[in-house]
């Protein structure tokens, strides 16, 4: 038991205690008797004085009530208070984690009658957690406990600045929604490391104070825990929320593609996995428009367990140090569990753009044996629908500008769907672009030659795929012609080098370049590059974005190499045009596709105005365009169809209603992790794993004062009872 | 203990002698340790010759001897002069001494109302014993019966009636005892000093008192006791004085001073109250005996009859 406010209570009780039993002396209002003799009584008096000096009291239980109802008073002023054994700190800082995975009802849907999602669960704990908190003495305002209060998915924000008004604290606590982005613990621990309190000591200036109490509530699916790191003074608690065992089947990935030869056959591709732990029946149900366009069961196998490898080499190890400790001996290890990953494919004829969205829905056996829908697939429903914006199906007008024309090139474009395919000059290529019928194409292949920079010292507007040159103001730097040299590495998930095999090629002159860094604030601040594909040298397929353009650039020169007369070569050739054009083949819908937690940025055509754009669930809000056009909205909170619309002129792809033009994104979770609803045992941080409590274990205070002051008037009540008992005898 | 409600100020006679009770004590006398002699002859023997009929002895005629008592058929056989003595018979003095201060006129029953009565069925077997009666009172009032006004007495004052003798002299003194009330402190040693010096002859006092002196009882019974008399002390306390029925917290006043004591009734309070009661009761007594003079010490709801017929018989008072 502590006191908040002991001294205060003392001085109360030295001045009131012996007030009290003077008072009793003075205000004793005594019956007036006549007796025959005083003789004997005062003889008696004396003779009990000389006794006992505190006769008077001794037997008084008026007196004693009375004083045994000032202890619970005063006591009452000191404000007592039953501290649990753990958290002792002044400062507590609540992290709520409001990702998509919070969302999950845990537990048989039809079994609770009261489902609570995970998050929910967390608010009330921490609601809890805030009861717990010392409060602010009535005295002395500085006893008591403070904390604040982050929310965080992907990214973190203070709902609560530290304080120790508990009604702030549930309010910030009550208002946090659920959001379907991603879980990024990094960002709220810094934002909880800035918080925290520095104290400063005398000749050595600032040093980490006594340390915060972190309490993170979520289910500890995490992946960026191991980078995370409290500081050296800090308490960090683990408050899981959600069951470990907890399966879930999510739409890992959704991705719509046309075939190269064929824009109109569109493939719509789901990927799925599961970790439940039995085999899980779910229908895949295709909507485009609005409208189910197909259903297709499939049937997800359990995720696969894999105990820990712990046994051989610990083992080992054991015998060859000699030491005797052993890890984890008393706790059976936990097996980790792969989810199980399937998918389903559909194919279909669409030229038209569309919105699709893909939805699962669980299949269940109910009792007589007969498979039935039901409304969710599992435990988390924010992973079983995905959305995708297709673009309409369109050949791309594509100019090579080359000095000497290039037979391999010319080739390689003609092999491919395309509308247009002209072959132009330099000074043709400046022309165009001077009589501003630049946007005639969608795609310019550059051969061995540049546009010298513009104005912003960069490539002029369009799109570029640039052969045997380096442009300027592209962020990258030319290092000159050097030797023969081989692709060493190359990254396969770029939808420019999918299946492209770059082992075969030999490069007989290298044009090594290097990436820069665009300093902030200065000319080219926009413009990022990617490398594609490296040498041992460096760098030598990279894709580089400015504001107004977006180019993949192959610096080395095409007839140094054997690269023509591989097929890779019209692969990639194909790939980069499509993908720089705005996808008329392979993989489309990407630049509209955003994850859930991220930021939704694009750029709408120069002059827009009146921006607005509408979430899935209805609601509308205006953005500011930039001169650019640039838009910039979020961080997304939820899933679905986000509709941006604005006045003025439209860009190629963008459709028109009312008026006005729209543009469409989808916002997807697509996490692996996040769907990984089973959570997690411990959280393992960079500095110690930390343990999961599933019970709300920090019983940090238990005001006792108000019990006092109800002992008080008890004791009160029973002292007017015996009173009047005493005087009606 | 406390002060009377209902005061019952016997009016007379009747009052404080019922039939019953005179024909209870109806066949008592006084009686003492010793005989004492009186000045009239009485139906009292005494030790000293005298001039009764009844013949005690006879001695040698000395010069100066009454010549009237010369036994002359003595002369006339043997020739000498001898003197005839007769056993003289004497009346006995009875006083009877009431304290009548504030504190006697507490408890109920009445401690005053007490003594009265006892001081009555004394008075009243000394008088139908043709015994020299004379009652007195030390302090109180005196409510005179012409004038229907009060007269008051000074602490140490006493008022007597005296010389009383026969049965027809009962009005008289049941007169003088109706006529007091209690009032006031007295000065226990003050009145009996007054008693002492204005008592004459020899005879048994008894003296009614609570015997609850601020000033202490040892002074005035010395005085008392001197000068031949037999001194009997009967000690009435009020039932309430023996076991105090009060609770709580109270202020007692002193009925006689206004002396004030603060107190809260506890059971060691009362424990030690009856404890100094008792030890009171046994100082006034072995002070007593110390001096040849009887206690007795009777409670106010004791009947006239059984103190006359069992206490004071038992000690000698009456037979």
């Amino acid at each position: 038991m502590t006191w908040l406010t002991p001294l205060i209570a003392g001085i109360a009780a030295a001045i009131a205690v012996p007030s009290l039993v003077i008072l009793y002396f003075l205000k004793l209002r005594r019956r007036d008797m006549e007796v025959s003799t005083t003789l004997l009584w005062k003889k008696a008096i004396q003779d009990i004085q000389a006794n006992a000096p505190f006769q008077k009291l001794r037997r008084n239980i008026l007196l004693i009530l009375q004083l045994l109802a000032l202890a619970a008073a005063i006591a009452a002023v000191g404000q007592p208070q039953l501290s649990g054994d753990s958290t002792k700190g002044d400062r507590h800082i609540i992290l709520i984690d409001r990702s998509a995975s919070m969302n999950a009802i845990d537990g048989d849907p039809k079994k609770t009658t009261n489902p609570a999602t995970r998050l929910e669960i967390a608010k009330k704990q921490a609601e809890e957690l805030v009861e717990t908190l010392r409060e602010p003495g009535v005295f002395q305002k500085e006893s008591a406990d403070q904390a604040m209060v982050i929310a965080f998915d992907s990214t973190a924000e203070v709902r609560q600045q530290f304080t120790s008004d508990k009604s702030l604290l549930k309010a910030a606590i009550r208002s946090i929604t659920a959001t379907d982005g991603p879980t990024r613990l990094s960002e709220a621990m810094r934002l909880a490391t800035a918080h925290s309190k520095p104290v400063v000591v005398e000749n050595r200036g600032l040093v980490s104070g006594p340390g915060s109490v972190l309490h993170l509530f979520g289910d500890g699916k995490m992946p960026d825990a191991l980078e995370t790191q409290p500081g050296a003074s800090d308490t960090f608690m683990f408050h899981r929320v959600g069951g470990p065992e907890s399966g879930n089947v999510a739409i890992a990935n959704v991705r719509a593609e046309r075939a190269f030869d064929n824009p109109s056959q569109l493939s719509i591709f789901v990927g799925l996995q599961s970790t439940m732990r039995g085999p899980r029946a779910v229908d895949v149900e295709l909507t485009i428009d609005g409208a189910v366009a197909g259903v297709k069961s499939v049937t997800m196998p359990p995720a696969t367990s894999v105990m820990p490898e712990t046994s051989n080499t610990d083992k080992g190890n054991e015998v060859a140090s000699g030491a005797g400790a052993t890890e984890g001996e008393g706790k059976p290890p936990t097996p980790v569990f792969t989810p199980s990953t399937g998918g389903v494919v559909f194919p279909m004829e669409r030229v038209e753009g569309a919105l699709v969205s893909v939805r699962l829905r669980g299949l269940d056996d109910d009792s007589a044996g007969n498979r039935a829908l039901s409304a969710t697939a599992d435990v988390l429903p924010t992973d079983d629908a995905a959305y995708l914006v297709v673009p309409p199906a369109k050949r791309l007008a594509v100019a090579i500008v080359s000095a000497r024309g290039n037979l391999f090139l010319s080739a390689a474009l003609d092999g491919l769907p395309l509308s247009r395919h002209d072959v132009m000059s330099p000074e043709q290529f400046q022309k165009v672009l001077a009589e501003g019928r630049g946007g005639e194409y969608d795609v310019f292949v550059l051969d061995g030659w540049t546009p010298g920079p513009d104005g912003d010292g960069s490539l002029p507007p369009g799109r570029y795929v640039i052969f045997n040159a380096v442009p300027p103001g592209a962020g990258v730097v030319d290092k000159g012609v050097g030797g023969a040299t081989q692709i060493v590495d190359w990254d396969r998930s770029h939808p420019v080098m999918r299946s492209v095999n770059l082992d075969p090629l030999i490069i007989g002159k290298n044009r090594a370049v290097e990436i820069v860094k665009p300093q902030a604030g200065g000319a080219g601040a926009d413009v990022s590059a990617v490398v594609l594909a490296s040498t041992t040298s460096g760098a030598s397929i990279v894709e580089a974005r400015g504001a107004d353009w977006r180019a993949v650039i192959v610096p080395w020169d095409l007839m140094e190499s054997n690269w023509p007369f591989d097929v890779g070569f019209i692969v990639f050739t194909a790939q980069a045009v499509g993908y720089v054009g705005g996808s008329s083949g392979g993989v489309i819908g990407q630049s509209q596709m955003v994850q859930a937690g991220s930021i939704l940025s694009d750029r709408l055509p120069t002059g827009a105005g009146g921006v607005t754009i509408e979430s899935p669930a209805g609601e509308s809000s205006r953005l500011e365009a930039a001169a650019d056009g640039r838009v910039v909205f979020g961080p997304i909170r939820a899933t679905g169809f986000y509709r941006v619309s604005w006045a003025g002129s439209a860009g190629p792809t963008d459709s028109q209603r009312d008026g006005r033009n729209e543009r469409f994104f989808a916002a997807n979770l697509l996490d692996s992790r996040e769907s990984d609803a089973a959570s997690a045992e411990t959280l393992e941080l960079a500095s110690r794993p930390v343990a999961a409590q599933d019970a709300l274990e920090t019983k940090g205070t238990r005001k006792l004062w108000p019990w006092f002051l109800l002992g008080a008037l008890a004791v009160v009540m029973l002292e007017w009872f015996v009173y009047n008992r005493k005087v009606h005898v | 203990m406390q002060r009377t409600q209902t005061i019952t100020r016997p009016k007379a006679l009747e009052d404080l002698l019922g039939g019953d009770l005179i024909s209870k004590i109806g066949g008592l006398d006084i009686a003492s340790k010793k005989i004492f002699a009186g000045k009239l002859k009485g139906e009292r023997r005494s030790k000293k010759r005298g001039q009764s009929v009844e013949f005690a002895d006879h001695r040698p005629y000395v010069t100066g001897d009454d010549i009237r008592h010369i036994d002359w058929n003595i002369f006339g056989r043997l020739d000498r002069l001898f003197l005839k003595l007769f056993l003289e018979e004497e009346d006995l003095s009875l006083h009877v001494v009431i304290d009548a201060s504030s504190s006697s006129d507490c408890g109920e029953p009445s401690k005053f109302l007490f003594m009265q009565k006892a001081a009555m069925a004394l008075g009243y077997v000394g008088l139908v014993n043709l015994n020299r009666v004379a009652a007195t009172s030390m302090g109180g009032t005196t409510v005179s019966a012409e004038s229907s006004g009060t007269i008051e007495v000074e602490p140490g004052e006493v008022r007597q009636v005296r010389d009383l003798r026969g049965r027809r002299r009962t009005h008289d003194l049941s007169r003088f005892i109706c006529s007091l009330a209690p009032a006031g402190p007295i000065t226990f040693r003050d009145a009996a000093e007054r008693i002492a010096l204005t008592r004459r002859g020899k005879g048994v006092m008894v003296v009614f008192s609570d015997f609850f002196f601020k000033d202490g009882y040892e002074a005035g019974l010395r005085m008392l006791v001197g000068h031949g008399y037999d001194v009997f002390c009967v000690q009435v306390l009020s039932p309430q004085e023996v076991e105090p029925p009060i609770t709580g917290d109270l202020r007692l006043k002193d009925v006689e001073d206004g002396d004030l004591a603060e107190v809260t009734i506890s059971a060691p309070l009362l424990k030690r109250y009856k404890a100094n009661l008792a030890a009171y009761c046994e100082e006034l007594r072995a002070f007593c005996a110390r001096r040849d003079m009887s206690l007795i010490t009777v409670k106010s709801d004791t009947p006239i009859d059984s103190l006359l017929l069992d206490y004071l018989r038992k000690r000698g008072v009456v037979r």
